[in-house]
């Protein structure tokens, strides 16, 4: 560039910027300044050139691959916020031939991690979508928050001004935000955190976290786990006799003296998980409900409190039995599933807007051929009110209703004992995907493609509460199970939890690479289970909001997740027509020891089911800890 | 710069009836386009999502269509993949095929089925950790070996609880099952029900524990019940549904099942009475010893070997009864050309004159022996016109035939097989000389009149009634006549391949005319 050009440039600059009378600048000697001239260059080589942006990105890329390993991975971490924003700003400035070549010829380096995203603004393509795309606008208004080691973020900057990549240090310096440590850079293992994507939210969700939160169990319902305290004496002779029957029901195979040699050791280890789990029910803390609670029936109580007699200690040496109900014929139309807590009812959500109810107990009795002539030749209950797909039909705690959700952005309620429809609640403006009764049934929430999270009761048509604050669709709700807090995931690939008294969020787990599907709580309301389109189930520690540990070993969508009753096992059925057992007790113990020696220990996969081209679509832990499994067989009907 | 080209936006908004849309526009249009589609596909995955599948539907993309409230796509819901066309001089246009459909034929046709009701069945997953080998479950891993487990204890250390693998347990329902098809096997009264426990063998899963059960069952019901007939017969078949049936691993009892099949196949007597036709059952089992050598040849080298040794014993013990001679042909032909070129046609020459003075009728007094030697010998037909089909099918099409030549090739075909047919059938009685006449010259029966044989038109037609006489002379003079071209011909072919040349040369020297059926018609046709 020769010294015409530079002043033309300079001249130019001054003007834009307003300096009208440049001429005054001209006395400034920048000639002879050979950095300066450099420099000028450079700023405007950049500003109206857009292969810059790919030269500097791919040099910047074979730095980072070419560092020292042990920085390697942490400044690689640079790179994805610098690809992102590299290909907004060119299409923001309307260079779309080139983003489109930029984007397609160095997305093969973030594909593995950040697959959805890509995917996501692949089809932007003008600068009229960047304004029109949530998850562009919130990338632009919000920085990445990357942790980096002090060594790694010097070499950074080093480099940066080393190669005078003016662009490149721009774009970090706008869009990262750098939170440097002293010290040895970290593991390339545990990074889960280290980058999150939406930095303004992210400040929030710190912020958020900090609150503080009562994941005890209720004082007065102890009943519900804390049953087994004083019961455990007389309930041991008594699950004894039961087990005995149990197996004898069950059990079809082996000799009845090994049989009894087994239910003898699993005796003795039940006792000692009995007495674990009072250990650990009496160090949970006991909370005052902030909602008015149902008054349960005496006679129901005392159902319940039967069964939690009868109840079979589970443990990574005592296996649940699983019980599977598959439906055939659906044609592609069930879209959801759900069984009651005791197993004898299975209601379905059909894409014709129908819902059918199996009542199990009946079916397996002589009587059937009654209940299918008063059904017209079915052995079902068909509840008909909808008008679109149903998307989910949940039962209450004792079976006596089913709530249904359809894309007609109703919720529906239904008596399973008349069969017919009492309430219809309308309020959302969308499709609502899910609805789920607390734990304690007359409260229900709901959540739906309008983005927001609702609280109602039984007897009113309006919700008490609307939770709004995700960025994409609500994908699933969980309550806990003190009925204070419920959980929801999202398509912005979080879980946050809301407090139902005040409506505020109370907790944003970060963590998950894709779309969250499917949450579970823990008995004892510690810890939190989620599972994504991807296959990965994450352990959350409620209070900390710290994910404890992936399970990774699905390898695709979780449907559907379980505790059982006591919270050592977790189940998890998906989309790859397999229940998964991981034992989750084990772990959730030695986080004391993990944080002793600082080894992160993995959940184990205790017990893999394959079902017969089966995807797993319904979960549930019955009182007595029998596993029920719902899902349509895919084999085309013969 | 989209991937949707300038000219699909030209052609769509032509479709729509826009026809001065400017290039420019087209172009600014289809970056557009791309995002809003990308944009509907991305929410008709999350319908998808929600509706617990795996595939894409289009009711999902209506789905999408209809959250952001726009019109749904019509006539895509009726299922069914989509078949698209290529357009004729286009490289990249598709088209769907959507055909014109008469109202009269959618109002006239009968109404389809009704799609059956969704139903829900219930079965055990698991009964407290371990999976039951029951149908409904996906097939296991039944055989573990031991040796992983330990493997697998001390990797996971103490922690891990290894149950010992399930050994001699069979399940209450499996026991069930077992009983109730070996009852079903045993009785000869329902063979609807047989056919339905025989689709239920080739097919379930879950079954592999039982295999060792149904090999020692059919031993020993092959060796007890040689005297029935039925029994045997049903044993066969459940022994091809246990083939069949992709779940099992047959392999390990291989070597127990093949004693009872070969049993089967060259047994001296199968069943005790007259009228069961065990040539039926041979014939059969002989099916399924080449099935079996078809599996499991590759990974059980011995089994061809051994199993054309015990056959080819068989056939060259001339102290072995007829019955077994057949059979052991039967089976040597399922085995495949190479083993009837090694094992029959080298011994045919003195097989057949062995056989020569059963087949002779006047030597012969037992019918019943008469009849089983004509079995054998049209056995050992079968299997060395097979052979020599075989051969000859490797040869070039020869430049096109006449086509009246080629009818007369067929005509022959079908009055060979009359005749074949009519030998099994009536050959017990006392026809038996006057036919044998008739085979040994051309094989045309002249009472043959209801026969589809056109050969009739060129040939001097005796009436009913005509002495044997004439027409065995007229037949003669035919006869060598043919033989002459033949001859011609066939030195032809020795020129072409020597070794089938020769063979068939020798074949036809054994026996005469009756191989020609055998010989494709097309190179038939040559030879003519």
């Amino acid at each position: 560039m020769d010294p015409e050009q530079v002043d033309e440039f300079v001249m130019g600059y001054l003007k834009k910027k307003g300096f009208n009378n440049g001429t005054r600048f001209s006395s400034i000697d920048y000639h002879n300044d050979p950095d300066l001239t450099k420099l000028i260059r450079s700023f405007s080589q950049s500003e109206n050139d857009p292969s810059r942006y790919r030269e500097g990105y791919s040099k910047l890329r074979s730095w980072g691959d070419n560092s020292l390993d042990l920085y390697k991975h942490e400044l690689l971490r640079v790179i994805y916020p610098v690809f992102i924003h590299c290909y907004i700003n060119l299409v923001g400035k309307g260079h779309t031939q080139e983003a489109r070549a930029f984007f397609n010829s160095f997305r093969k380096d973030h594909e593995m991690v950040h697959l959805r995203d890509l995917q996501k603004l692949e089809g932007v393509l003008a600068p009229s979508h960047l304004q029109e795309m949530e998850f562009a606008r919130s990338l632009r208004q919000s920085k990445f928050n990357i942790k980096i080691c002090q060594c790694s973020y010097d070499l950074l900057l080093q480099y940066l001004h080393r190669t005078e990549s003016t662009l490149m240090l721009g774009i970090i310096n706008e869009r990262i935000n750098f939170q440097v440590y002293s010290g040895q850079p970290n593991s390339a293992s545990d990074d889960i955190e280290s980058v999150t994507i939406s930095g303004s939210f992210h400040e929030t969700a710190d912020h958020v976290n900090q609150k503080e939160i009562h994941w005890g169990l209720l004082e007065d319902r102890l009943q519900k786990t804390g049953g087994l305290l004083s019961d455990s004496e007389k309930g041991q002779g008594e699950s004894k006799a039961d087990s005995k029957k149990r197996s004898s029901e069950i059990g079809k195979q082996g000799s009845s003296v090994k049989k009894l040699k087994k239910d003898k050791a699993g005796n003795a280890t039940a006792k000692v998980a009995r007495q674990e789990t009072s250990m650990a029910l009496s160090t949970t803390p006991r909370v005052k409900p902030e909602l008015a609670m149902p008054v349960m029936s005496t006679d129901v109580e005392e159902s319940i409190l039967e069964d939690l007699r009868n109840r079979v200690q589970l443990s990574s040496l005592a296996m649940p039995s699983v019980s599977f109900y598959t439906f055939v014929n659906t044609h592609n139309g069930l879209n959801s599933s759900s069984i009651s807590h005791d197993g004898s009812l299975v209601a379905g959500g059909f894409s014709d807007s129908s819902i059918k109810v199996w009542d199990m107990a009946k079916i397996g009795q002589a009587g059937s051929c009654a209940l299918q002539d008063e059904n017209g030749g079915r052995n079902y209950t068909l509840l008909l009110g909808h008008s679109g797909p149903v998307y989910s039909a949940t039962f209450s705690p004792p079976g006596d209703y089913v709530l249904s959700s359809s894309a007609d952005t109703t919720i529906r309620l239904w008596s399973t004992k008349l069969n017919a429809n009492l309430v219809c609640y309308k309020g959302h403006n969308h499709t609502v995907w899910d609805a789920q009764f607390s734990p304690f049934g007359h409260y229900f929430a709901s959540f739906s493609h309008d983005r927001t999270a609702r609280i109602w009761t039984m007897d009113r048509i309006h919700p008490l509460r609307m939770m709004a604050g995700h960025l994409s669709d609500v994908d699933c709700v969980q309550w806990h199970p003190n009925c204070n807090y419920i959980a929801t995931g999202s398509s912005d690939k979080t879980v946050r939890l809301w407090d139902v008294q005040t409506g505020e969020c109370v907790r944003i787990f970060v963590g998950h690479r894709s779309m969250v599907l499917s949450l579970a709580m823990s008995p004892d309301g510690r810890y939190m289970a989620s599972g994504d389109e991807d296959g990965t189930i994450m352990m959350w520690e409620l209070s900390t909001a710290r994910c404890i540990t992936p399970l990774i070993g699905h390898n695709s969508c979780v449907w559907t997740l379980s505790y059982s009753g006591e919270g050592s096992l977790l189940a998890s059925g998906s989309a790859d027509c397999t229940v998964k057992l991981w034992d989750v007790s084990s772990s959730t113990k030695l986080t004391k020891a993990e944080e002793k020696n600082g080894n992160s220990n993995r959940l184990r996969s205790l017990r893999t089911f394959p079902t017969k081209s089966t995807p797993v679509h319904a979960l549930r832990f019955s009182r007595r800890n029998l596993l029920f499994a719902a899902g349509p067989t895919s084999k085309p009907a013969s | 710069m989209s991937i949707v080209p300038k000219e699909t936006i030209e052609v769509t908004a032509q479709s729509i009836g826009i026809t001065n849309l400017s290039p420019e526009a087209a172009l600014m249009l289809a970056p557009d386009v791309e995002y809003r589609v990308r944009e509907i596909m991305q929410e008709a995955i999350k319908s998808m999502r929600h509706s617990k599948r795996t595939t894409l539907t289009a009711s999902d993309v209506d789905g999408a269509l209809n959250l952001r409230s726009l019109e749904p796509t019509y006539g895509f819901a009726s299922g069914g993949p989509f078949r698209f066309r290529k357009a004729v001089g286009h490289q990249d246009l598709f088209y769907t095929d959507d055909r014109e459909v008469d109202f009269k034929d959618v109002i006239g046709a009968p109404l389809p089925k009704a799609p059956l009701d969704t139903e829900l069945v219930c079965h055990w997953l698991a009964i407290e950790g371990v999976q039951p080998a029951i149908p409904e479950n996906a097939p296991l891993e039944v055989i573990r070996a031991p040796a992983d487990n330990k493997i697998y204890e001390q990797k996971d250390g103490p922690l891990i609880d290894v149950r010992p693998p399930v050994k001699h347990v069979l399940s209450r329902e499996l026991q069930l099952y077992f009983q109730k098809i070996a009852e079903i096997t045993m009785s000869k009264s329902s063979p609807a029900l047989f056919k339905e426990a025989l689709v239920s063998l080739a097919s379930d899963s879950g079954l592999h524990p039982l295999v060792p059960y149904f090999t020692n069952f059919i031993a020993d019901e092959v060796s007890r019940g040689l005297n029935d007939f039925q029994i045997l017969f049903n044993l066969m078949h459940v022994v091809r549904s246990l083939l069949q049936n992709p779940h099992i691993h047959i392999e390990p009892y291989l070597h127990q099942l093949m004693p009872s099949v070969v049993t089967c196949l060259v047994s001296r007597k199968l069943g005790n009475r007259f009228a069961d036709n065990h040539w039926e059952l041979r014939d059969f089992t002989a099916k399924l010893v080449s099935l079996i050598c078809k599996r499991f040849g590759n990974t059980y080298h011995t089994l061809q070997s051994r199993l054309s040794k015990t056959l080819g014993n068989a056939l060259l013990d001339p102290k072995k009864a007829l019955t077994q001679h057949y059979g052991a042909i039967q089976g040597l032909t399922a085995l495949g050309h190479n083993v009837v070129r090694l094992l029959i046609l080298s011994n045919l020459e003195p097989y057949l004159s062995l056989l020569e003075p059963e087949l002779d009728c006047e030597k012969q007094k037992n019918q019943m022996k008469s009849y089983e030697a004509w079995r054998v010998y049209g056995a050992l037909l079968r299997a060395a016109g097979l052979c020599i089909h075989d051969r000859l099918k490797v040869f070039p099409n020869l430049p096109s035939p006449s086509p009246s030549l080629l009818h007369k090739g067929k005509g022959k075909i079908i009055s060979a097989e009359t005749r074949k047919r009519k030998l099994s059938a009536d050959s017990s009685q006392n026809q038996l000389p006057h036919k044998r006449l008739m085979t040994t010259t051309d094989g045309l029966r002249p009472q043959d009149h209801t026969g589809p044989a056109p050969m009739h038109v060129d040939k001097p037609m005796g009436k009913k009634g005509n002495e044997s006489e004439s027409r065995h002379q007229n037949e003669k003079e035919r006869g060598k006549g043919r033989v002459i071209t033949m001859k011609a011909i066939l030195g032809q072919i020795w020129k072409d391949d020597l070794d089938s040349g020769r063979l068939l040369v020798k074949l036809h020297q054994l026996y005469d005319d009756r191989i020609l059926p055998f010989i494709p018609s097309t190179e038939m046709s040559v030879f003519l």
